[in-house]
């Protein structure tokens, strides 16, 4: 009993509070200036969604708790020292309206954490798609086929294999497919190279080629994942090899059975309740510069049997289904005037999207009685004073 | 057709290397200003619109960020050292180009930069200016120099490197300008081509003529290039529109015509340059820029006479505003010239200055009343100065008072003296005005220094992510007002430190309490702004980028200054910080809103690269260095002190007691 009193206060104290938030600010700082010389993904990984990590300053190891750890402890030190241990009184209620509204805040980023899909659709004016792909994430689809001319794809996400860093295989299986999956020496960043009589690969080398692994590029978005698949045979064992590749343009075809199969590496892909189809895409610049002004893509919603028109500019995304679509980039940037663009769309599935707006509103409001009541009361010791 | 085109069109492309030399040579016969710019002929151009950096504006404005890019300052020096205003400056580099390139108006660093394209001038200081005349020599190795420069990064240049790349720009925009109205300058001889004196009515063709019938010579040289018998005459139409072709190359600079058209049809003004290759691809030029281009001529060719040329710049000046008004673009024109007149900016720091004083006089004779009103109306009238600028730059350019970096520094000179008027206001105690003088000086030195090293328009468009006014108006307005209150806050903990660390008003214990909460008070509404801002921005880039938050280096630091305030605020309620501790660890927070405010910005990194800033590494590592050297000697001083007494206590205490002793910390609010 007297361990958990124990535990109970220390959780809810403002001491705890002090810490939390210090080394929460140390995290900030050092993810900051990581970025200089390490690429977002990455530091995001490392400093703020990780609960433990080890910060190298110079030569020295320093083992931190990591920005979830923190944040996690920081949530449970609030609700129970910012709220249920905390005096309730009329001097006090901005304070608690803050902490609910920091609290929601947590909430809002847990959720987006943990419950979110975010990636692009990038499309040629003329195109249309109801699919988006991640930036940053990586699946093997394999494609099969059937017999009614449908395509049936048999997705494995990146979390499925990407511990197959080594020799030993991660085993792929489906009940639907007559063969398994084995995934070996998977790399986040790697290119496909011929063996040529001078050169000795790391890798095996499967028909004259072989994997690359090389080092990650500072724009998580700029790595190519790669990987060795072996088809293995339910019946009988007979095994296939092969590389898989992100920026292969053909899937790795295989017969099974009789059968035709495709497997392919490519960046996971969502399905969107809806398509979307670019008609046009402008960019204005301001008159006689280069600075742009302004990008939109107009585009046509088709879902179901209804079509609308939307301009998506920025500041202006599209809300649709719980989905956000939003301008984000264009291309090609060398275009000449008449050439094709595209327009990339970021696309967002995250049901907290307007929570830290909601939060916002209940911070304010909360700093702004707390903080008002206090001056009004210095206000008035100094008049009392004075008089 | 096409193939006459391209034909002329190749000739063109070999123009701009003619261009470059002939902006070398020098004009032989041009006139030299002998008085000075009558006041009218000087309000001509001052308001004589230009469109530049995506805006139009007054010409004064651009005159004045160009002769500050080349200078240093917006003000020039002539031969004979009379001070010269940048609208001067300018026309006398465009009419009068061989006076004005005895102007020593690039300023250079390091003379290192001027041995490296092998000039040797004598009796040159290590930073000094110098003529277009005595760069004029080693232009060719100057260009040479920086295209081998030019290849590398901006970081990877020593530094004179970047000098001489620096001063390779200035002189090819110089160069632009001396030769901006060349076209206009003297008309081509054509007695020697009957053909086309037949077609112009007279043996010499000015360039506006010449526009007038450019498509036809065009068709005409199509014509005679296959016939045997026009060969000469020819040769000669190619070499008529060449040389009208190399007088205008250069002049993209400068666009003075205004389109004829609507905004919303035509936004981007034209050069000569730009009207000619219109009409060299067959498109007939429409009068009113004829008329515009032969106002031109008048101009230039007035230049000689100055009443002559001031009613030639009224006739261009009348031209232009009535195309400008009747697109709707020259209303803040007057409005931009007042602005800049009446320089709020340095008549408020000047106010600050004064202030100070006031207030230094004020706490050595405190009890001479006078020095205390004349501290609150210097402070008062700078603060109101400092307003009313940041209230006309909104008016002008039609948005919230901060867009740009340098626009934050005008606002929290302004956040910060109103917030310390206020607090001076309610507790009359003569320190927040005196903190309000020194934030407010520093604040508009800053602002100052910022637009002489960045050395651009300061109202600047802004690119398509920023071009909102409802997020500049809350996110930016709200981060910026929590930046002032955080700096005011670590204003207020500075004075404690120091007057602790120096024992001064040590008898006085409600004083330190006073500078106590003061901090406090400025702490909790610099928290408030700055956790609104942060939340603000965060749901801004939800919207823009689809996500609330990115651990961008901005948004960190934003965050950081939030989390600095909490920590402080919670220490404080626990006790764990008091009197003094708070004062410490406000003045650090200073540091961490320098920080976020510049320090991210030379990161390079991150979403919101339209920030980043270089040059300023000095200034900010300076107020790191003297700030967080001043919070170590006090935390050390104040151990030290601590110790002492806790050992006369611990004697007191062993004799058996004796009077109590006053610590020096006091309890937590």
């Amino acid at each position: 009993m007297k361990l958990l009193k124990w535990c109970y206060d220390a959780l809810s104290s403002l001491w705890l509070s002090c810490i939390l938030l210090f080394d929460l600010g140390i995290l900030t700082w050092l993810g900051t200036l990581e970025q200089v010389n390490t690429g977002l993904f990455e530091v995001q990984k490392k400093y703020f969604e990780s609960w433990f990590f080890i910060h190298h300053a110079g030569p020295i190891a320093i083992p931190m708790p990591g920005a979830t750890l923190v944040l996690a402890v920081l949530a449970v030190n609030i609700v129970l020292g910012g709220l249920v241990r905390m005096r309730k009184s009329k001097a006090t209620l901005g304070v608690l309206i803050t902490h609910i509204g920091i609290i929601f805040l947590i909430f809002a980023g847990y959720v987006k954490m943990n419950h979110s899909a975010d990636g692009h659709v990038t499309l040629f004016e003329g195109q249309a798609s109801n699919t988006f792909e991640s930036y940053h994430h990586w699946e093997i689809a394999i494609l099969e086929q059937l017999d009614d001319g449908r395509l049936r794809e048999t997705i494995a996400p990146q979390g499925d294999f990407e511990l197959s860093l080594g020799a030993t295989p991660v085993k792929l299986k489906s009940n639907d497919l007559p063969f398994e999956l084995e995934i070996a020496h998977f790399s986040p960043n790697a290119r496909v190279l011929p063996k040529g009589p001078m050169i000795t690969p790391k890798l095996p080398v499967v028909d004259g080629y072989f994997l690359d692994a090389i080092e990650l590029e500072k724009q998580n978005e700029q790595n190519i994942a790669g990987a060795y698949a072996t088809v293995v045979e339910r019946s009988g064992g007979a095994r296939q090899e092969a590389i898989l590749w992100g920026a292969s343009r053909q899937p790795w075809t295989v017969t099974v059975a009789g059968k035709q199969y495709g497997i392919e590496l490519r960046r996971e892909q969502f399905l969107m309740p809806f398509t979307v189809a670019l008609d046009d895409f402008k960019k204005e610049d301001h008159p006689r510069m280069n600075m742009p002004k302004s990008f939109s893509s107009d585009v046509t919603v088709v879902e179901g049997p209804t079509k609308r028109p939307v301009k998506i500019s920025m500041n202006e995304p599209l809300r649709q289904d719980g989905l956000v679509l939003y301008q984000a980039s264009w291309g090609p940037s060398n275009a000449r005037p008449g050439d094709p663009l595209f327009s990339t769309l970021a696309v967002v599935d995250n049901p907290a999207d307007q929570y830290p707006l909601y939060a916002c509103i209940v911070i304010a409001v909360g700093l702004v009685m707390h903080f008002t009541r206090k001056l009004a009361k210095h206000i008035k010791s100094q008049q009392s004073n004075a008089s | 057709m096409n193939t006459i085109i391209k034909l002329f069109a190749s000739i063109l492309a070999t123009l701009s290397l003619v261009a470059g030399a002939r902006a070398q040579h020098s004009h032989t016969q041009l006139p030299s200003r002998s008085a000075p710019y009558s006041a009218h002929t000087l309000e001509l151009a001052e308001s004589l619109p230009v469109q530049d950096g995506g805006r139009v504006k007054p010409l004064s404005t651009y005159a004045s960020f160009t002769l500050l890019r080349f200078n240093g300052k917006s003000s020039c020096k002539t031969v004979d050292g009379t001070k010269l205003d940048a609208t001067s400056w300018l026309l006398d580099v465009l009419f009068y180009p061989e006076q004005a390139a005895e102007y020593p108006v690039f300023k250079v660093d390091d003379i290192q930069a001027i041995e490296a394209i092998g000039l040797k001038l004598e009796g040159k200081k290590k930073r000094d200016r110098y003529t277009f005349n005595e760069i004029r020599p080693a232009i060719s190795t100057l260009f040479e120099r920086a295209r081998e420069y030019g290849q590398k990064e901006e970081r990877d240049r020593s530094t004179v490197e970047q000098q001489v790349f620096t001063l390779a720009t200035s002189i090819d925009d110089y160069i632009r300008l001396r030769t901006h109205f060349d076209f206009a300058r003297e008309p081509q001889s054509i007695a020697d081509v009957p053909a086309l004196v037949t077609v112009f009515g007279k043996d010499s063709v000015s360039f506006s003529e010449l526009m007038t019938k450019l498509p036809e010579l065009v068709e005409l040289q199509g014509a005679w290039r296959n016939d045997p018998a026009r060969g000469e005459d020819s040769k000669r139409l190619v070499q008529l529109v060449q040389t009208a072709s190399e007088y205008t190359s250069g002049t993209e600079t400068l666009a003075l015509i205004p389109p004829i058209t609507s905004v919303k049809e035509e936004e981007a003004w034209h050069s000569p340059a730009d009207l000619f290759m219109a009409a060299f691809e067959k498109q007939s030029t429409p009068t009113p820029y004829i008329d515009m281009l032969a106002a031109f001529e008048k101009l230039a060719l007035s230049s000689g006479d100055p009443l002559q040329f001031e009613m030639a710049l009224a006739t261009v000046h009348n031209q232009s505003v009535a195309k400008t008004m009747a697109r709707g673009e020259y209303e803040k024109i007057p409005l931009e010239i007042s602005y800049y007149k009446a320089q709020f900016i340095t008549n408020s720091l000047v106010l600050f200055l004064i202030g100070f004083l006031f207030a230094a006089g004020m706490w050595l004779l405190p009890r001479v009343k006078a020095l205390y009103w004349g501290a609150t109306l210097s402070v008062v009238g700078a603060t109101a100065l400092v307003v009313g600028a940041i209230v006309v730059r909104c008016m002008i350019r039609e948005r919230p008072p901060v867009s740009t970096l340098y626009e934050t520094l005008l606002f929290v000179a302004g956040v910060g003296a109103v917030t310390l008027l206020v607090i001076e206001w309610i507790n009359k105690q003569r320190m927040a005005l005196s903190v309000a003088a020194v934030l407010g000086m520093v604040l508009l030195l800053l602002a100052n220094g910022y637009e002489t090293l960045d050395k651009r328009d300061t109202m600047p468009q802004l690119i398509a992510v920023l071009d909102t006014n409802f997020w500049l108006a809350t996110h930016v307005t709200a981060i910026t007002a929590g930046y002032a209150a955080g700096l005011v806050a670590a204003a207020i903990a500075n004075v404690y430190l120091v007057t602790r660390l120096f024992g001064i008003k040590k008898n006085d214990p409600t004083f330190a309490k006073l500078l106590s909460r003061m901090t406090y008070g400025s702490l909790a509404f610099a928290l408030i702004f700055s956790v609104v801002g942060t939340i603000l921005g965060g749901i801004w880039a939800n919207e823009s980028w689809g996500r609330f938050w990115g651990w961008d280096p901005k948004e960190n630091g934003a965050l950081m200054i939030c989390l600095a305030q909490l920590v402080i605020m919670h220490a404080r309620m626990g006790g764990y910080l008091r009197e003094f501790g708070l004062a410490a660890a406000t003045a650090f927070q200073g540091t961490v809103i320098a920080f976020s405010w510049f320090g991210v910005n030379l990161l390079g990194v991150g979403l919101h690269s339209y920030g980043f800033t270089s040059g300023i590494h000095t200034a900010l590592w300076s107020y790191y260095g003297v700030q967080w050297g001043l919070v170590a000697v006090c935390v050390v001083h104040y151990l030290v002190q601590r110790t002492r007494e806790d050992a006369v206590k611990q004697a007191l205490a062993t004799r058996g007691g004796g009077p109590a002793i006053p610590t020096t910390q006091g309890r937590a609010e």
